[in-house]
């Protein structure tokens, strides 16, 4: 791989969300192709300039970018389509930005979508005698490495409800989030029990939704004034050892975790570390995995994250705002578009374009995705 | 006309030992012999995901351990896949030997459950299949 400093600078240079809903009456290339008219609409190009496509969704079937691509433009571009878990959408960002850092092209489109079903996600991610014996439920998963967290750091059931309180009243600011409601820390403690220890108020809602992004080299820009550069994408999987939700090896566990590894990278990468972020998006697919996450990616030492939420640290206010729009508890999970929601929600602070939920003067800014596989994805933004 | 004989038929052949005796039944792993790493199942093939060396053998597992977390889920999960009751338990079992291993947990009670619980191993029902059946599989029990 080229060296960071041998790649050229790569700027976001549009992002477009439709807003992240229950579609029942609309069909996935439907809200695709909003999303890529919004972006080149956001970008002011025009869709000849589009050089190649990556598309990112999980469910979504065959060729799935090229059905939603088919509304907008049939100019011959390589379309590709990317299933990577929940880190699809920053997976297709990380290919858009290589490719352009890498010179192969100059303007790039990137889009992520997904419309469900209702319930829970159905996953495939596991081996058949798993799926026969009930280990497919994300929230289980996620509860056992709760309950674990919670003995090794002394976190309660009420520190990651407030996560929960937080992340609800920041949707309530985002036009484009599913859930914009506050809830009550006793609303979301006495919700319904899902897997023990965690309720219906600590998992993410799924959503449909898409999101698009062109990304460029830095003088193909139309706008200068909004371009957001990309100093980091990174992605990484399994390390041996730490297994994929707390099945670790108790023989050889590893030095550094799947998540530790990519946000290690991303610091070198972009030569920024946790004290230069000014705004962060960190993976909430459920309440307490926010706050073990933050951890993970070296804002504070294990177990302190609890605290710092208390003491409105994470708060839109506070030193670190985190998931200003909401997070995946009220934006809501479309998977394959999750990712790209999260970076469109870093540029859009970065640009000073965030309305009622702007962070002061922000100027670098992260997002963390994660995925069944398992993947880790961090992206650094710098204006 | 007699009703068929059900029959007992495991989750996945090869995962624990039948014992004709009055012996119990054991998990069946891989160790290497190399760096000592545990796996479970069993691997397909004799290559050491720890240190990159075809020096796996069969071992077999204790029949006893202790929980590392547990979760009990109170609705069904997607996809179909899964036919048992419930709500139901599943979580991290520690064995002795040197593995951490996801396993359902049997018990008559889910307050039984407790972290750090000592556990003992089990073959018993799953669910049913369509000709009335008895699909069968490991789970780990709370000792009393």
């Amino acid at each position: 791989m080229k060296n960071k400093n041998q790649m050229r600078e790569v700027v976001v240079a549009g992002v477009a969300l439709t807003k992240f809903d229950i579609y029942p009456d609309r069909e996935i290339h439907q809200i695709g192709s909003e999303a890529i008219f919004g972006v080149l609409k956001d970008a002011e190009m025009a869709f000849p300039e589009i050089e190649a496509a990556f598309c990112g969704s999980v469910y979504q079937g065959t060729g799935s970018g090229h059905q939603a691509l088919r509304e907008v433009g049939l100019t011959g571009i390589p379309i590709v389509n990317v299933e990577n878990a929940c880190s699809s959408g920053a997976s297709a960002f990380r290919l858009a930005y290589q490719m352009i850092g890498g010179g192969i092209y100059d303007v790039v489109l990137v889009l992520g979508m997904e419309m469900l079903p209702k319930g829970p996600i159905p996953s495939t991610a596991f081996r058949p005698w798993e799926l026969a014996s009930g280990f497919n439920v994300q929230m289980a998963n996620y509860a056992n490495q709760t309950q674990a967290y919670m003995a090794a750091t002394g976190a309660t059931v009420e520190d990651f409800s407030l996560i929960t309180v937080k992340n609800r009243n920041n949707g309530i600011l985002n036009p484009n989030a599913r859930f914009r409601k506050s809830v009550t820390v006793e609303e979301v403690m006495n919700s319904r029990m899902v897997a023990t220890p965690l309720r219906l108020f600590h998992c993410c809602p799924l959503a449909d939704g898409a999101g698009a992004m062109i990304l460029c080299a830095k003088d193909k820009v139309k706008s200068k004034s909004r371009a957001i550069t990309v100093a980091a994408s990174t992605l990484t999987s399994a390390v041996y050892g730490e297994g994929m939700m707390g099945d670790g090896s108790l023989k050889f566990p590893p030095e550094k975790g799947i998540v530790e590894l990519s946000a290690h990278q991303a610091y070198e990468e972009s030569g920024y570390g946790p004290e230069d972020m000014d705004v962060v998006q960190a993976y909430d697919t459920m309440a307490p995995s926010e706050l073990w996450e933050m951890e993970k990616l070296g804002f504070c030492a294990k177990g302190e994250s609890r605290k710092l939420l208390r003491d409105g640290y994470f708060d839109l206010t506070g030193k670190v705002p985190l998931n200003t729009d909401g997070g995946l508890m009220s934006r809501g999970h479309p998977l394959g578009a999750t990712g790209i929601a999260q970076i469109a929600e870093i540029v859009t602070q970065l640009r000073g374009e965030a309305g009622k939920r702007q962070v002061e003067n922000a100027k670098i800014g992260m997002t963390h995705v994660m995925g069944a596989g398992p993947n880790s994805s961090v992206t650094v933004l710098k204006k | 006309m007699s009703k068929p004989v059900k029959k007992q038929i495991p989750l996945k052949e090869g995962f624990w030992t039948t014992p004709k005796s009055e012996d119990q039944p054991r998990l069946i792993a891989s160790k290497c012999e190399f760096c000592g790493e545990i796996f479970f199942p069993k691997k397909d093939n004799n290559w050491c995901l720890h240190c990159y060396q075809a020096t796996l053998k069969e071992i077999l597992l204790s029949r006893e351990g202790k929980t590392a977390s547990f979760s009990v889920v109170m609705q069904q999960p997607g996809g179909g896949f899964y036919k048992g009751p419930v709500p139901y338990a599943y979580g991290l079992v520690d064995l002795p030997d040197g593995i951490r291993m996801w396993s359902l947990f049997d018990c008559d009670n889910f307050e039984d459950l407790a972290q750090e619980q000592d556990v003992e191993l089990v073959i018993n029902k799953l669910h049913e299949d369509n000709e009335g059946n008895e699909v069968v599989t490991f789970k780990f029990r709370p000792k009393k």
